[in-house]
């Protein structure tokens, strides 16, 4: 198997360091738009994610999990980084847009990545108020008190169907937390 | 809350308080009761944030990026690439420091290739010196026979690259002095800062040298056009054993509008989001 663009860019193949906007700038931009309060914003936050990624690349484990997830997995703490750091407004999707969460097609899935797929099927087994529960923390940034204040449920019952969540989606990847190296 | 300290599965408290930390952060008191469960705490966190990647991996269409933002990825790239190929391969990942020689540079050592036994006479080493010669008869006919080919232009160094923006007349120039951190001792710098092309060098003497594996130093750039909590980003380096005088590359991970201030931390190795300030070793403002 050929070596990925990250971890070619481990091994020091400058081409690679630009090849990797190519592969993943329509993921890292699509992730920064949903997770980023202005375009500007999502714009400075792609850039600060690249960085990070091509940093962070020696650490990048095949044997881990696939390369999206760990492009995922940095551009997620980057941009919840950085919606912490300014006001307590939601990033731009509003609840409202919901609808327009392109989930996967458990069938499909498999073309963007093996963990995208798994989640889905996993999310698929969820009810609909903890799946919802699941969209606005993940997806739009929402912490779990204002989806509790949005969805007029009580905080507890928040947490307890993002834990559950969590924990199904762990199932269907097969994420043991002691086997979870430091990858990132 | 569970038993701290063992390889364990957190109960739901525990649960809750990770997934609030992966999601929208902790305040002081919820860290401080996560701290208490124990090491794992590291593990399942990474679990989390895989599981909460692949959610949003099965949700996300692919939006092309815009074409100036990939203009600037691909300058950020190149940018990058040039900075870290300066003196360490890519994998060390972190800004590198070019020492300058404190005294005069001894004359080059012998070329590699040469291999050692050949000095040795006893080991065949006359049959070295024929094929050496007959080595240099071949590539001077080689030469008088080829068509003139252009020498290959060195790149500048970075202390070149410091010492070339330093005499322009826009670019900023900030001196960082010690701080009273134990770490920071007799460290003094200059920066030079190009606003319009975003480019910069920091020269450091007297910076203590660092271990990369245990921690690093990180460059902050205070922008007067922004929240001043959160400092830009400017890399992280390193200052090899024998680098009492290093010049830096900056690289600031988002554009400086205004350069108000530089600050040089220690970090944790690959260098943080958001700088506790615990060590502060060098400062410098920009006059106004």
């Amino acid at each position: 198997m050929s070596p990925s663009v990250l971890q070619r860019i481990a091994s020091g193949e400058a081409a690679a360091v630009r090849e990797c906007i190519d592969e993943y700038g329509a993921l890292v931009w699509s992730l920064a738009r949903r997770l980023s309060r202005t375009p500007s914003d999502a714009e400075d936050a792609t850039q600060e994610i690249f960085l990070d990624i091509w940093r962070s690349a020696a650490r990048f484990d095949a044997a881990q999990g696939s390369d999206k997830v760990f492009i995922a997995m940095i551009a997620r703490r980057r941009l919840i980084d950085r919606l912490r750091k300014t006001t307590n407004e939601p990033p731009m999707d509003p609840v409202e847009a919901l609808e327009a969460v392109a989930w996967s097609d458990p069938g499909t899935a498999s073309e963007t990545s093996l963990e995208a797929e798994q989640a889905m099927r996993a999310l698929q087994e969820l009810r609909p108020e903890q799946r919802q529960v699941l969209e606005l923390g993940l997806l739009h940034g929402l912490s779990q008190s204002e989806i509790a204040s949005r969805l007029g449920l009580p905080l507890g019952t928040v947490k307890s169907f993002m834990r559950r969540g969590l924990i199904k989606v762990r199932e269907f990847l097969n994420v043991d937390a002691p086997s979870v190296s430091e990858r990132v | 809350m569970s038993d701290p300290g063992s390889q364990h599965r957190p109960d739901d408290a525990t649960l809750d308080l990770l997934i609030q930390q992966v999601l929208e952060g902790l305040s002081p008191a919820e860290q401080r009761a996560l701290d208490a469960w124990g090491t794992d705490a590291g593990r399942e966190r990474q679990a989390i944030e895989q599981a909460a990647a692949a959610v949003s991996l099965a949700a996300t269409l692919h939006s092309p990026l815009p074409a100036g933002l990939r203009t600037r990825l691909e300058q950020s790239a190149a940018d990058y690439v040039k900075t870290v190929r300066t003196v360490t391969p890519l994998r060390a990942a972190a800004a590198p420091a070019v020492v300058i020689p404190t005294a005069p540079a001894a004359p080059a050592a012998a070329p590699a290739a040469a291999p050692a036994a050949s000095s040795d006479p006893r080991r065949g080493g006359g049959w070295g010196w024929v094929a050496a010669a007959a080595c240099l008869v071949l590539a001077l006919l080689g030469w008088m026979r080829s068509p003139p080919v252009a020498t290959p232009t060195l790149p500048p160094t970075p202390a070149e690259q410091l010492a070339s923006l330093a005499g322009q007349a826009d670019t900023l120039k900030v001196t960082l002095a010690a701080t009273k951190d134990p770490a920071s001792g007799n460290v003094t710098g200059t920066v030079v800062w190009d606003p319009a092309t975003q480019k910069g060098f920091i020269r450091f003497v007297g910076l203590a040298p660092n271990d990369p594996a245990v921690r690093q130093y990180q460059l902050w750039i205070f922008d007067a056009e922004r929240d001043q909590r959160y400092p830009v980003d400017g890399g992280v380096f390193n200052i090899p054993a024998s680098g009492s005088d290093a010049v830096i590359p900056i690289h600031a991970a988002v554009p400086v509008r205004k350069a108000a201030a530089f600050a040089v931390t220690v970090e944790k190795p690959g260098g943080v989001v958001v700088s506790a300030r615990e060590h502060i070793v060098a400062l410098g403002a920009a006059s106004t």
